[in-house]
């Protein structure tokens, strides 16, 4: 089965509409992230949260103020699993005298639904802050590593361009979380660690898919003039386009495998790697590329790849 | 067909080496599933007895699940440096408390070295260290490095006392380590009863034995403290709010809540315990006493003939006549006399030869039992014991007789910790996690498997077979290094699974190109296979360098998945260039395969 033949896009002839799409996107994801600001989870804020699942279906506006008469000053909210509830506090104290809060107005008032606390967490402000500087550390890492080894590979310009199309997926990502976040019950899109692995996994991810297109188009390159440069970097892209649709397909298969089967706490991960994989293939195509290609314009000297 | 061998061979042994590593999980579970079978117990300790070699090394060799799978708790705990440095400091005055009370604002927002952060603060106040720590002659870097060197000290010693506790409790493979300069990694799996581990962990067990003051001067030093207001203004904002709310319309004065019975023992009602012994700990009440004394409240309460329960307060001499360091061994058990759970201690020789000395100078004369700072029991001295035997009771539950027997025997913390994250998962959510985990793996393995052999035929096959052994490798890798599988890192296996076709699309596109070209079958794989390396390696070296600064910068969870992740792309490299040619070429040899098993 093929799903693309020879195909023979212009895409570099459309580049100016693709910088428009992604400025646009950026810039609502920016005007988003000042205005709305993230949903931070526990990890990042601070914060305990309770997960407690009842045996019959419950009201979540009964354990509200149940919770709130018990004096647990908090939201109650749906979690994303059968008959189960979250409580989210800014409470940092003493989980145990917490959890048996807790359980103790729960059976007081709802003797004829049993509960069950299935889980505790809660992380305190300094964990909290010093987790955010190892993810910003992480992120920061990934970035440098990949400019030096796509230097070192191909050329600078390829890693520029590279890194900004990473810049490009993970900010557009963050800004559909500033914009979604909390919206849905389902899925909350709270900012949390396993977000962070999600960033860093696109950041693979993204540069991965570049890379595969930066690599057929210095195996086309070699020894052409410069004039030739329009038609070699369309080329390259269509004859790479197969490989990075079916293998983006694939990855996204399981990507949904995952928000939809494997629970309430993998869903933020799964849906923020579902979002970054589809920038992470539209900016192979329509930033990396044209990027090198404008800023080779401008300059005088023909490319020079390692490697080729 | 000669040139395969050496892979054929290498793939064989690959799989082997799988299989063989993943044995003990396979039996481990078919034998636990066996032992559940069973209907009665004794036919499942029977079983389990006379399997008993077979079963522990089977679990001894299974892969580990990581505690949100199990069920478990993993804790953040910071032992509290400043404290230590609190003490070890003199000559203290109020530049040097308002500088303490900075630094540890500061050491509260980050993870930061305190001594840093105090050396950095005396700096920028241009104070020499020296004044307040150890010898005036010192320069700062001689102070900073003492200072650097015991707190490591303490947090080490710290981390062995934590340990020695919770080994004497029972936890299968406790997980203790070290973080930065202050901070310890605790994961307990298969323990949720946050509130005992609370209690061992935290517990400072700080045992003092104080000589009680004759009754006289108790009411005396009662009548004068008697006078301070039962909450200090300054107190009262810190207080929260139900607290303050209370003192609006309650008790102003301290002599309100306290009492004094017939028989001369001074009581407070037990509503007012916070109050009241918050209120003893003040220092314009401190300074009302006498000399080296000090008030402290009993810590179980006592019944009136009408069930109104209450505290007794006794007045101490505030140095201890000895402390908690001298016991050795500590049993907990019933009382003979009442049956109330009680803590037998035995002490080392000093402490011995002391205990003799003091029992035999104050005989007639009553030894409280300060536990904590609460006093247990204040019996009164028959004879000499000359043993070095004595007892705590007075404790609520036999439960919390064991927890003080654990904390006495591994000795007390070097510095107060405390609890700054705190993650328990119930074992029923880690069989739900457990069970959607699973389903992921299935789902995502049959919908990208099918997928490949309908979309490249026969060569999907190949790749479909080369991502069984890729899923294989990624969990004998785990088992084998005792590495544990959490959610996150079922999350990586099954993106794993998506990605790691990958390279097997790449080769495939290009073995299609060279085939539309019109190349023979043989001439297009080979072609193919040559042409996509660079392409399959650089990506892969990107994702494998991604996963890895996850792993470097990630905590806990997020380590698991980048743990996965990275062996799958690993593994998908070998996978995809190795195992998938060797099936080709078996194929072409056979004739198995024709222009069109590519699709």
């Amino acid at each position: 089965m093929r799903i693309f033949h020879k195909t023979s896009f212009n895409f570099l002839k459309h580049r100016k509409i693709a910088y428009v799409i992604s400025s646009m996107l950026l810039i609502a994801g920016l005007v988003s992230l000042f205005v709305r600001g993230l949903n931070y989870g526990i990890d990042f804020k601070g914060g305990s949260e309770v997960v407690i699942r009842f045996e019959k279906p419950v009201d979540v506006g009964t354990v509200r103020s149940i919770m709130r008469q018990a004096g647990v000053n908090g939201v109650v909210k749906q979690y994303g699993m059968d008959r189960s509830l979250l409580l989210k506090t800014d409470f940092q104290g003493n989980t145990s005298a917490l959890k048996s809060l807790i359980g103790n107005s729960l059976s007081a008032q709802l003797p004829s639904n049993p509960a069950e606390i299935l889980s505790i967490q809660a992380v305190g402000p300094s964990i909290a802050s010093d987790m955010k500087m190892s993810a910003l550390k992480a992120l920061a890492a990934a970035l440098v590593g990949i400019l030096l080894y796509v230097s070192i590979r191909f050329e600078f310009k390829f890693a520029v361009a590279g890194v900004v199309a990473i810049f490009h997926d993970v900010l557009t990502v963050l800004g559909l979380f500033s914009l979604l976040g909390g919206l849905f019950d389902y899925m909350p899109l709270e900012v949390d660690q396993s977000i962070i692995a999600a960033f860093l996994t696109i950041a693979g991810y993204s540069i991965t898919d570049t890379v595969v297109v930066y690599d057929r188009i210095r195996e086309r390159l070699r020894g052409q003039k410069p004039s030739d440069y329009e038609r070699i970097f369309n080329e390259s892209i269509n004859q790479t386009l197969s490989r990075t649709i079916i293998t983006s397909g694939t990855t996204m298969l399981t990507v949904l495998v995952l928000f939809f089967f494997a629970g309430p706490a993998i869903r933020g991960f799964a849906f923020a790697m579902f979002a970054g994989i589809l920038m992470g293939t539209y900016s192979s195509i329509f930033v990396a590329a044209p990027i090198i290609f404008d800023w080779q314009r401008r300059s005088k000297n023909p490319i020079k790849l390692k490697g080729a | 067909m000669k040139k395969n061998t050496f892979k054929l061979i290498l793939i064989a042994v690959v799989a082997l080496v799988s299989v063989w590593s993943i044995w003990p999980t396979y039996r481990d579970y078919a034998l636990t599933k066996k032992l559940k079978s069973f209907g009665s117990g004794a036919d499942s300790l029977k079983f389990a007895l006379d399997h008993r070699d077979e079963i522990e090394q089977a679990r001894d060799k299974s892969l580990k699940l990581g505690l949100d799978l199990k069920g478990g708790m993993h804790l953040v705990m910071e032992v509290d440096i400043l404290d230590l440095i609190d003490q070890k400091a003199w000559n203290k005055d109020e530049n040097f408390s308002r500088i303490m009370d900075k630094v540890r604002r500061k050491a509260g927002e980050s993870g930061d070295n305190v001594v840093n952060l105090l050396a950095a603060e005396f700096r920028a106040e241009n104070i020499k260290l020296s004044r307040y720590f150890y010898d005036l002659r010192d320069s700062d870097q001689e102070v900073i490095s003492k200072l650097n060197s015991e707190s490591q000290d303490a947090l080490s010693r710290a981390r062995e006392i934590i340990r020695n506790r919770i080994d004497q409790y029972g936890v299968a493979e406790p997980v203790i380590q070290t973080q930065g300069s202050r901070r310890l990694i605790i994961e307990l799996s298969g323990v949720t009863d946050e509130a005992r581990v609370r209690r061992l962990l935290m517990g400072t067990a700080k045992l003092e034995f104080k000589l009680v003051k004759e009754p006289q001067q108790l009411l005396r030093a009662v009548e004068r403290a008697g006078t301070a207001p039962l909450q200090a203004s300054a107190l009262a904002v810190a207080a929260d709010s139900s607290q303050t709310a209370a003192a609006g319309k309650g008790p102003k004065k301290l002599s309100e809540v306290i009492g004094v019975m017939p028989n001369g023992q001074v009581f407070t009602p037990a509503y007012a315990y916070d109050l009241v012994s918050a209120a003893l700990k003040r220092a314009d009440v401190v300074a009302m006493l006498p000399q080296d004394t000090q008030l402290l409240l009993s810590a179980k309460p006592e019944q009136t003939a009408k069930g109104e329960q209450y505290y007794l307060i006794y007045l101490v001499q505030k140095t201890p006549e000895l402390t908690g360091g001298v016991i050795t061994e500590a049993k907990a058990t019933f009382s003979s006399q009442d049956a109330q759970p009680e803590v037998l201690m035995s002490m080392n020789d000093e402490g011995t030869s002391k205990w003799a000395r003091i029992t035999g100078a104050n005989i007639g004369k009553q030894i409280a039992i300060v536990l904590d700072g609460s006093i247990y029991s204040a019996p009164v001295v028959q004879s000499r014991i000359p043993s070095g035997n004595s007892v705590i009771n007075g404790i609520g539950s036999l439960e919390e007789a064991k927890d003080l027997e654990i904390i006495l025997k591994a000795g007390s913390l070097p510095a107060p910790v405390r609890i700054l994250e705190e993650r328990t998962v119930g074992p029923s959510l880690g069989s739900d996690y457990i069970r959607d985990g699973m389903l992921s793996v299935l789902w995502g393995f049959a919908a990208v498997a099918i997928f490949m052999i309908f979309y490249y035929n026969k060569a999907g096959i190949a790749a479909d077979l080369a991502l069984v052994l890729n899923i294989l490798i990624v969990i004998s890798v785990l088992a084998g290094f005792s590495a544990a599988l959490t959610l996150p890192g079922i999350a990586g296996i099954v993106l794993t699974i998506g990605m790691a076709v990958d390279a097997n699309v790449l080769i495939y596109e290009r073995v299609r190109e060279e085939l539309a070209e019109g190349k023979s079958l043989k001439m297009a794989i080979d072609t193919g296979y040559n042409k996509a390396f660079s392409s399959i390696f650089d990506s892969h070296v990107t994702t494998l360098a991604a996963a890895f600064l996850l792993y470097i910068y990630g905590v806990g969870p997020v380590q698991g998945f980048a743990v996965t992740l990275m062996i799958g792309t690993a593994a998908s490299l070998f996978t995809a260039i190795v195992v998938t040619r060797v099936l080709f070429d078996l194929f072409l040899d056979s004739k198995l395969m024709n222009d069109r098993s590519f699709g």
